[in-house]
This record gives structure tokens, sequence and C-alpha cells, in this order.
């Protein structure tokens, strides 16, 4: 979840995401030299803003999807992109309200955040040097007064 | 964010470690930790703020800001982050020699060489205006030229660092410029280095000393001083006199240990600094600007130590300001007399302040050719939380001595070496192997397992490498020496490590300087280094890597063993 008063706009989340998630060498002096150029899952944007996917309960991607490559993990509820089957038809970029799906033109894949659903914590909430970003139950967060 | 490593190889420090915890003290560590992640944009060497439009950054992963509002990309700013560092390094350098120059020049010390003292004044004052004509007969013709083919030989502050310091402003300069004028600032301060060594000598004279260093040597019975970072040595030395009379001891943390006939026993190095204050047993602490933790004053609070800022000095007589200073101090202790002095019982002999002169040069530029030594190694740099204290000092100095490299240190690393008795002459068979053993035995009397080359911004080093060159009748770039900035932590190591690649020491940097952001930028530094000084500057990104594995890939260097991780090895006669 996002604290927007707290979001100060750094970039630091895109740029970790980018570094742990999107590349290959996980290391963010290598990261930079690496081609294709690795795509961050979030986004930091307008007021400022730090945008990632909601995991929405009623996921208009996985709706549009063709062939069923955004799928939803029985477990957790998160929503990811196989990425081997993705045909990159982009209809998910095209249906997502919040547009936080990204499509990788050098690699033909969509690109979104999957909260780092193999490594526990989500880093951007890891790095956010204000703590904008956390990892809170639904529930808890309508309940939080900002 | 946690980070889990040990804080520090001192045993003294470790012994405060549970105390600050218990009273809730907040130590540099603590502080580290509060800070992580580090922004990963200014540890690149991607960000900006030198105009008001910004602050700006270069996201390597997105394109919508790849450049800064006036258009630098990333290359630029990686290269201006390094000619920033090196410019605020160089000008901390030249602040310490101004202020030596001054305290000499308003007749405050007596000189031990008062023509040769005068002399150097008159060239530090030119260097601080716009002429550096001094330099050309500092340095040997060969390093001359090859600073003069890449336009990088510095003429006095207004020519070097005034116009250096545009480059930041704005203009088209590519990386290769900003990166020679990064060199170009940094040669000054490897000059103005030389010029404060010179003046001391020409002062206080020559003065290698033995004396005691670590939180062991703090006095449960007297009134302490402790002398906090660089500031004027006139006012050092009125100090110490003062204090001499009144029989209150002063000690140093980061700062000059020699200024003869008085030493200033080192009592933390800097990544403990805050740690004598826990002991109790120190009453005052007069601090400087450069190496001082602003820390202190809250640390000295709790622990109701008084706090003397040399700043209050300008305007004042240093003798009347010392005497006060003095009085405070041992006032102090009387009203301190019932805290409890909890002084832990570590300390080290040590034998510091060595120079080219007081060596037989000549016998350890014969060691190199015969090769009974496989090469020399510098051991430079201060403290960085980034790493376990010391360790990687300790740990390359032990990998390097066992193995036929004659080990040099300077500054902070000395004290930190001096800790752990590498600087104790008594222990030079402990550590070395028996070809460093024997060449320690034919270079001097009685000299440690390491040389200590006194203070960094003396220019000792300096004075040593050129001296050995002489000797050798070869370039610097011939020779098989490396520096190695272990735990580097201030902007003039930086700049220092730049002048000695520039003089073609190759040398290893840690932690990783900010120029990583900048692919063509890294390329450029090492053609630079490469081709217009024949050596490297070794920027490794590494940042969890063993002191014993950067021991071993340096190692590989002196063996002529390739390394696949140093892809820019310092020497090209490897597969010979």
């Amino acid at each position: 979840m996002v604290d927007k008063e707290k979001c100060t706009g750094c970039h630091q989340c895109e740029l970790w995401c980018g570094t742990e998630i999107a590349s290959t060498s996980k290391d963010l002096a290598r990261a930079i030299q690496e081609t294709p150029q690795p795509v961050p899952r979030v986004y930091v944007e307008g007021k400022p803003f730090a945008l990632q996917c909601r995991h929405c309960e009623e996921a208009p991607c996985l709706d549009a999807c063709p062939n069923g490559t955004m799928r939803r993990d029985p477990e957790t509820g998160l929503v990811y992109v196989n990425e081997p089957t993705c045909i990159a038809c982009w209809m998910c970029v095209m249906v997502c309200p919040f547009g936080i799906i990204n499509p990788s033109s050098s690699l033909k894949v969509a690109v979104k955040c999957d909260r780092c659903k193999n490594m526990g914590y989500p880093i951007c909430a890891e790095v956010c040097p204000t703590g904008a970003l956390s990892l809170v139950e639904r529930k808890d967060y309508r309940k939080k007064k900002f | 964010m946690e980070f889990i490593q040990k804080k520090t190889a001192d045993h003294a420090a470790e012994y405060f470690l549970p105390k600050a915890a218990d009273k809730g003290t907040k130590l540099a560590w603590d502080r580290f930790e509060g800070q992580l992640p580090e922004c990963g944009f200014c540890e690149s060497g991607l960000s900006c703020r030198d105009c008001l439009q910004g602050p700006c950054i270069s996201n390597p992963f997105r394109d919508a800001n790849k450049m800064g509002v006036c258009g630098k990309d990333k290359d630029v700013l990686a290269a201006q982050s390094l000619l920033r560092l090196v410019l605020k390094g160089t000008m901390a350098t030249l602040d310490q020699v101004s202020d030596f120059a001054e305290g000499v020049a308003s007749g405050a010390v007596k000189s031990k060489d008062k023509a040769a003292a005068k002399k150097i004044v008159a060239q530090i004052e030119a260097l601080l205006k716009d002429g550096g004509a001094a330099l050309k007969g500092a340095f040997p013709k060969g390093l001359l030229a090859s600073w003069e083919k890449a336009g990088i030989v510095p003429q006095g502050v207004a020519k070097d660092l005034f116009k250096a310091s545009q480059k930041t402003e704005g203009g088209i300069a590519g990386v290769d410029e900003i990166l020679s004028w990064a060199f170009k600032a940094a040669l000054l301060g490897a000059f103005a280095r030389k010029l404060q060594g010179a003046l001391k000598q020409a002062v206080f004279g020559a003065s290698a000393e033995e004396f005691e260093v670590n939180m062991g040597v703090l006095k449960g019975d007297a009134p302490t001083i402790l002398l906090y970072g660089r500031f004027s040595p006139v006012l050092k030395v009125k100090i110490a006199e003062a204090a001499a009379k009144k029989k209150v001891a002063v000690m140093g943390v980061c700062t000059d240990p020699l200024l003869g006939p008085y030493a200033f026993a080192p009592v933390a190095s800097y990544g403990s600094q805050e740690l004598p204050l826990m002991t109790g047993a120190v009453d005052l602490i007069v601090v400087g600007d450069q190496f001082v933790n602003p820390s202190l004053v809250a640390i000295a609070e709790e622990n109701k130590v008084v706090v003397v800022p040399t700043e209050t000095l300008q305007g004042q007589d240093p003798e009347a300001f010392a005497k006060a200073i003095v009085d405070k101090a041992a006032a102090a202790f009387s009203f301190r007399r019932s805290r409890l002095r909890d002084i832990p019982e570590a300390k080290e002999t040590a034998l510091m302040g060595l120079s080219a002169s007081g060596l037989a040069v000549k016998k350890i530029a014969d060691a190199l050719s015969k090769k009974k030594i496989k090469g020399i190694a510098l051991i430079a740099g201060t403290n960085n939380v980034k790493f376990t204290q010391d360790l990687p000092f300790v740990t390359l100095a032990q990998e390097f001595l066992k193995n036929d490299i004659l080990c040099l240190c300077e500054g902070d690393a000395g004290v930190s070496l001096a800790k752990y008795g590498f600087l104790n002459p008594a222990q030079t068979g402990k550590h070395c192997s028996k070809a460093v053993a024997e060449l320690l035995k034919a270079a001097g009397k009685k000299l440690p397992a390491v040389i200590d080359l006194g203070l960094a911004e003396n220019g000792g080093v300096t004075e040593f490498l050129l001296a050995l060159s002489a000797a050798a009748k070869k370039p610097l770039g011939e020779l098989p020496i490396l520096a190695c900035f272990a735990e580097a932590n201030r902007s003039a190591e930086a700049g220092e490590a730049l002048g000695l690649v520039a003089m073609g020491v190759s040398t290893f940097f840690w932690p990783c300087l900010p120029v990583t952001g900048g692919p063509k930028t890294l390329e450029a530094l090492s053609k630079i280094c490469k081709t217009k000084f024949g050596a490297a500057m070794v920027v490794h990104t590494d940042k969890k890597m063993e002191p014993l594995a950067k021991a071993g890939m340096i190692l590989n260097v002196f063996n002529r063993v390739p390394d696949p991780s140093l892809k820019d090895h310092p020497w090209t006669d490897w597969k010979k």
C-alpha cells in the first residue's frame, strides 16, 4: 500500500525493483550496464505517488488475457505473468485501470509487479526511505488513519 | 533495514558497544543502519544538485528521466560526481596547508630552519593564488612530461580549482575532459601535501617516534585533553606547551600525532572516535572540522565532557587560547573527579612517522630489482562504517607480509594497524615472512612490520615513492607497487588515489567511487589511467567482498596471476 503523504518521489523503489527483480545480475552497478534495459515493476508518477500492481480482486487483466498467461496464485491471491506463454498482445496493458502493466518491447512480454512473491517481502517496501510503501492487509489499510 | 556484520575488530571498541546499547547511546554503526538502504542514485553518481532546477537523477531503468533538466546524461553525471569529490578533497588539503602557512608566517612558532620555512610559506602562498611554479622542481621530469602531455599539470588554485569547479556548473565538457580536470585537481592536492610535509619538517624537524596507541593510553589520574581532527599545528603546539606546564595529558584522535618535540598518542581511529568519550577519562576535547563527527557534541554532553571548537580561535592569540583550554581542562578534571574512569586495558607500542630520509630506500629498491620481495603495498584510507572496523587493513597487511610483500601505511590506516601491533618494532618477526623481515632489518634500525609514513596530508608517501623511483632508476609505473585504499572514507582520499594513479601507482579503492552509474565514464577512467599514466584505478563494485578475498585478488596481481574479476589489470606483463 502507498501512503501518498509520505512519498517524496525519490524513485528508490524503481531503482531497486529494477535491480533486484528485473535485472539478471542483481547488482546495481552491473544492472545499469545491462541490455536490454531492466524494466522496473513499480513507477513513481505525478504527485509524486509510487504505483504498483494492486492485485485486484476482480482483475481486468485476468479477463483480458487471451491465453491464460496472466494468472492468479491460488495460495496468495497474487496476480502474475507467466512469461513463457506471453504472446505480447498487450491486452492487459490496455485494460489495467492503474496503468501499471508495462510492455517490454525487447523481450516481448508484459511486465508487472508480482509483489516479489518469491522473496517473502516486496523490495519496494523494504527500500522505501520514508515508509510510504508498506505491506499491510487491505482491511487494516482501510482502518488506517492518514 | 537490517545490516548484519561485525562492527569492529578492535576489542577495546567492542567493549563499549554493549555499554552504549544499554545506555541508548547511538553510535556511527547504529546511524548507518538507519540510513539503509542508501540512495542508489547518489551511490552510483547518478544524482545532481548543481542548480536549483533539480535535484535531478538519471534513472537507469526508465527513459523519461534518463537525463537531468539541463541535459546531463548518466556518464556526465558520474564523471562530475567524481570531480566534485576530488575538488572537495583537494580543498580539504589546501585548507590545512593554508592554516599551517598562516600560523608559521605569523611567527607564532619558532621554526627549526627559518630560511626553508620562509621559502615554503612563499611557495604555498603562490600556490593558493595563481602560481604553482615550484611544482616543476618537486616532481621528476618524466612524470611532469606525462602530465603535460595529458594536460593536467597543476598551475595553482585559481587556474585549477576555480576552472575545474565550473565544469559542474554547465558547458559541454565531455567525460574525458571532466576526468582530466579531476586528475588536475588531484595533483594540486598531491603538491599541496608535499609542501605541507616540507613545511612541517622545516618548522618542527623530522620526527619518527615510538609511543603507545589505543584507548589504554588514557590516564586515570590526570586531566586529559583530546585533540580531534585536523587543525592548525600552531594551536596544537601551544596547547601541548601549556599542558606540559600544568601536567595535563594531551592525546589525539584523527590528528597528526607527531609535532616535534610533542607526540599526541592516537586514542582511537576514525570509526570508533566517539568511544573514548565513553571511558569517562576524557575531560575536554578540542575539535577541528575534518574527520570530526558532529555526533561528538551529543556524546560529550552525555558524558559531561567539555567541547572546545577551534573556530573560536579566530581573532584570538593562539597562546592565550591554548592556556584557556588547558585551564578549562584542569577545572573539568576536578569537577569530574567523582566520575568513573573506565579505561580498557588495550594499548600497543607503535613507531610512526617514518620518512624516506630515515630509511635505506636504495636497499628497498635493490630488493625489488633482485626480486627478493614481490612488491610493495601501500595501505591507506580511514575507517568506513560499511566494513568491519580495521578488519580490511589488518587482513591485507597480514596476507601481504606473509607473502613477501613490503607494506607501507599512512595516516589513519597507520593508527588502525598500530592497534594490532603491526607498527610495534618488537613484533616484526611475528607478522613478516623471512624475505620481508630481512629487508626490514637492512632498511632501517628496528623497523616495525609495516612502515608508517606519517599523516597523509604530509605527503610522506609521495616523497618515499619518488625516492624509491629515483633509487631504482625506473618510473613508478614500472615498479611493482600497489596502493590499497581498503576502507576509504574521506573525499581527500579519493583525490589522493587519483594522484597516486597519475604517478603510475595502480590503486584499489573501496568502497566503490560514485562513477559506477556511467559505463562510459568507467571506461574513460580506465583508458586515461592506462594510456596516460600506465596504471589502473580499480573501482570494485562488489559490496559483500570479504577482506580475505580482497587480499587474494590483490595478491593475484602481485603474483601476475590473471584474475577474471580484474579486467583492467594494473600490469600488462602478466603473461610473461
